[in-house]
């Protein structure tokens, strides 16, 4: 911890240190945060990971491709969609293989889905840390909808192993595409009520307009993705700038922030979910038919090689990089996690703020610690 | 600033307006499911407790080599028998088991069974198989596997020896693969 | 009445025990209807389980804390430990000893008056009683040997300082408006104006109110006590009875407030309009009212309007919380004070 002692603003202030976490109700899973305290002024902040450390990496060695999937859905548990589609993405860009458009039509619908829950979950803990406790249950409400459509699509509410590594496992039921359509009509009116109870409210504008700034070339510098660079300013968002599964054919746009700050980033989010709605309707209005899997062997064994691969999941831009050596299993599968790179710029965040202020920028960063510690 | 800006700053409208949206929830349903007197009801595909039906099982291992945990445990012996008079070689179960409380559920063990209709499957709906200790009472043999000893079927279930089929898990005749629709 | 036995020790005795029941009743059942009130709000049901609906809850949850087991940090200072919770209670039931809850009435040839007693100083005398109970917040904080908690005892006791004053200048223009401390005869005074002084009072009203709300510690105000926060506050170390004893004392507060808004503010046990629709209020359909469902009615929109605020809004920030009370607060209601005065200087004349 040498470089916290260099930090000394107030030299004959009496600092404490103290330690956030793990376990509290609101660190957002088990982080701990290293706290130095001049009174209730930051000083500096040092997140200490690793206890959701599960191996998983390791683990993914001794797999069948396939049967990594379902390792990937407890990455990110939020959001176990898109940690699917990066990992099958990696495997099938590694084969050279391309899904048919049905298939990939449905992981798109899967993945907005997927981001609006994301997004419910970030929005219902974030504005609960903050003292509001009512839109925790309205937007689990809401959740509770799109798992409903997940459980009838691949059998999981949340551990959706729903993507195969050539296409999808299952087509879709019957009457999916009415229940989904049903959703997404009615939700941009949720997401208007949400709005109501926080946006224009001036305890949430006091509790969020200039906490937590980034400033665009910091976060560049420190590899952010997802809300927090779009929150600062940065247009970048991985389904545009190298589309996949044919997001290119999708009209929606990228929202981003002007200051950087916690206010910017839920604005940003709560557009998101607005985009989201306008890629389902888009796919649901013109779904394809043709077969949801492609030819790809039974057992899977990509060629030796190595390649990158990543997704805009709604943390950030989560990746593979898979290293094959020509065998049923990889060889070595690792993430990149979006959580972990968004995390590292925690202290910046905070440094000078109040204690109170930590727990918002925290909820603000939307971290998950399974992606963060694997 | 405009006299309404000015009014708007001092008194809060926009807080009255969160207080609107929080009292007319107040008159809305509520979506509370009184457990366990009502129960969700799970969808087709719901992955929930193992079905398994010893007589369709060829012992083939796909399962325990698609389980990405490895909590298959499979035992079997050839045994002779006569078929229209020929001496045939059958593979007869010695030990089919399922170490549930490490199982994720993922389905990779149904997919990978290659019978008509299914020897293992997951579409039954019944996800009550708690117990106080868990080492023996989830650790589910073949004959546990099929007498549903310490599952709670869900209503209208029936545990697999009494003809639970997977496509038709409440028993009723019920024809073809399972095929996951 | 005759004997002085029946009036000076029976009847008080009777008062005093009915008030406290009641009122302990209603801060423990108040614990019920918040959670069921809440989450009627959150799209789901609150208790429902002990007893017929859920009402046995707050028995069940008294019972638990009462059985619990009773931690002391071991180097706490005992005796002020155990004063803690009590200087929190205490003041809080003791404020009900003036609050009118309705007009003088005939029982059994008796006069008998719904209220404890009437000293004609009865505003100051909330006003110094309430206050005794930041003595609880601070010392419960100090006695329990975590410096987290005194931390957070030291907070929670400037926040209630802070809104007394505003609070304090509000009821002033109460009592410019009705001339007496007494609340008996604010409330008289109320009926002799024909109108509630809210009316006159909106900005008063509504700046009582709200700083009652942070002087009980509740959301939006709520910062000392929060679990999103580094430390639990003042309570941290409490189990058990001494813990309910903390929670009853803030729900009674709430009780307090909203009693003595009703009778600034709301007409006490007058119905709206009491001169004007006197003809209707009198009428055989609605003569059977008594005075003291008007009382109860009004006292239970405010605690309706607590929990409300509770279910809808994010909590300020500790700093902020200080900033409203000392530059919004008090400037807001010094100008108000001087507005009311001169308003009664050109109505009133006196």
């Amino acid at each position: 911890m040498s470089n916290l002692e260099s930090i000394k603003p107030f030299p004959d202030s009496e600092e404490m240190e103290i330690s956030f976490g793990p376990q509290h109700p609101a660190t957002h899973g088990v982080l701990r945060v290293l706290l130095r305290l001049d009174g209730e002024r930051i000083v500096d902040a040092k997140p200490v990971i690793g206890y959701l450390h599960r191996g998983t990496e390791k683990i993914f060695e001794r797999e069948t491709y396939n049967g990594t999937i379902p390792h990937t859905d407890r990455l990110d548990y939020t959001a176990a969609a898109t940690n699917n589609q990066a990992l099958v993405g990696a495997v099938e860009k590694i084969m050279g293989v391309t899904v048919p458009p049905r298939a990939a039509a449905i992981r798109v619908m899967l993945a907005e889905l997927q981001r609006i829950a994301s997004h419910t979950i970030w929005l219902g803990t974030h504005a609960l840390d903050i003292g509001a406790q009512s839109p925790f249950f309205y937007t689990f409400e809401e959740r509770e909808k799109i798992l409903d459509l997940f459980e009838e699509y691949c059998g999981a509410r949340l551990t959706l192993n729903s993507m195969r590594v050539g296409g999808q496992p299952y087509e879709l039921t019957d009457g999916w595409v009415d229940r989904c359509r049903a959703f997404v009509d009615q939700f941009p009116a949720r997401v208007a009520e949400w709005e109501r109870l926080l946006t224009a409210n001036r305890i949430w504008k006091l509790r969020t307009i200039g906490v937590g700034v980034i400033s665009a070339a910091s976060a560049i510098e420190w590899g952010l993705t997802g809300p927090p660079l779009r929150g600062s300013g940065v247009k970048w968002d991985v389904r545009k700038v190298f589309p996949y599964d044919r997001y290119d054919e999708y009209d929606f746009e990228i929202p981003v922030g002007a200051n950087g700050d916690t206010y910017d980033r839920y604005l940003v989010r709560l557009e998101e979910m607005r985009q989201s709605v306008r890629i389902l309707q888009q796919c649901l209005a013109k779904l394809p038919d043709g077969p949801v899997m492609a030819k790809v062997p039974k057992v899977i064994k990509p060629p030796k090689g190595e390649v990158y691969f990543s997704v805009e999941g709604p943390k950030g831009e989560l990746g593979f990089y898979v290293v094959s050596d020509g065998g049923a299993n990889p060889y070595r599968l690792h993430v990149r996690p979006a959580c972990f790179i968004n995390l590292q710029a925690l202290p910046e965040m905070v440094r000078g703020l109040l204690v109170a202020d930590l727990i918002a920028v925290i909820g603000t960063l939307d971290i998950v610690l399974g992606e963060i510690d694997r | 600033m405009s006299f309404w800006g000015l009014l708007a700053s001092i008194v809060p409208f926009e807080l009255g307006q969160g207080l609107g949206v929080t009292g007319r929830f107040l008159f809305k349903k509520k979506a509370t499911i009184q457990y366990p007197e009502v129960k969700p009801v799970p969808k087709d595909r719901f992955r929930g407790m193992f079905g398994f039906s010893e007589e369709r099982c060829i012992a083939c291992h796909a399962c325990a080599k698609a389980c990405p945990i490895d909590i298959i445990h499979i035992q079997d012996h050839f045994e002779e028998v006569e078929v229209d008079g020929k001496k045939r070689k059958k593979k007869v179960l010695d030990r089919y088991d399922i170490d549930v409380k490490r199982c994720m559920f993922c389905g990779l063990c149904e997919e990978a069974c290659p019978t008509k209709p299914l020897a293992i499957w997951l579409t039954t709906k019944s996800y009550e198989a708690s117990a106080y200790e868990r080492n023996e009472r989830l650790y589910f043999t073949k004959e546990r596997l099929q007498s549903w000893d310490g599952v709670r079927p869900y209503p209208g279930v029936v545990p697999p020896r009494q003809g639970q089929m997977p496509d038709d898990p409440t028993g009723g005749p019920a024809a073809g693969r399972g095929e996951p629709k | 009445m005759t004997n002085p036995w029946v009036a000076f020790l029976l009847v008080p005795l009777v008062k005093i025990v009915v008030i406290l029941l009641a009122v302990i009743l209603l801060a423990a059942y108040m614990s019920f209807f918040e959670r069921k009130i809440l989450a009627y709000m959150q799209i789901r049901i609150g208790p429902n389980r002990v007893g017929p609906r859920g009402w046995l809850q707050p028995i069940a949850d008294a019972i638990k804390l009462l059985v619990k087991e009773d931690i002391v940090p071991a180097r706490a200072e005992k005796l002020v430990y155990f004063l803690g919770p009590v200087l929190v209670v205490a003041p809080a039931l003791v404020v009900f000893s003036v609050i009118p809850f309705g007009p003088a009435f005939k029982l059994f040839g008796y006069e008998v008056a719904p209220y404890l007693t009437d000293v004609n100083i009865g505003i100051l005398f909330i006003l110094g009683v309430s206050s005794i109970g930041v003595y609880g917040v601070i010392l419960g904080g100090w006695a329990s040997n975590n410096k987290f908690s005194m931390m957070g005892g030291l907070r929670s006791a400037a926040q209630l300082v802070s809104y007394e004053v505003p609070m304090g200048l509000s009821v002033v223009t109460v009592l410019l408006m009705a001339n007496s401390l007494s609340l008996v005869k604010i409330v008289e005074a109320q009926k002799q104006a024909g109108v509630w002084f809210f009316i006159p009072g909106i900005v008063a009203f509504f700046i009582y109110f709200v700083c009652g709300v942070a002087e009980t510690n509740r959301n939006p105000f709520d910062l000392p006590e929060a679990e999103s926060e580094l430390v639990a506050g003042f309570h941290t170390e409490y189990s058990g009875m001494k813990f309910a004893f903390y929670f009853l004392a803030e729900y009674a507060n709430m009780v307090v407030i909203s009693s003595i808004a009703t009778v600034l503010f709301l007409g006490g046990w007058l119905p709206p309009f009491p001169n004007w629709l006197a003809a209707l209020w009198a009428s055989p359909a609605l003569a059977w009212i008594p005075p003291i469902a008007w009382f109860v009615l009004k006292m239970a929109v405010f605690l309706f309007v607590y929990i409300w605020f509770r279910g809808t809004f994010p909590r300020y920030r500790f700093d902020q919380l200080m900033d409203l009370g000392w530059k919004v607060f008090i400037p807001v209601s010094l100008v108000n004070l001087v507005a009311v005065g001169a308003g009664v200087l050109l109505i009133g004349g006196k």
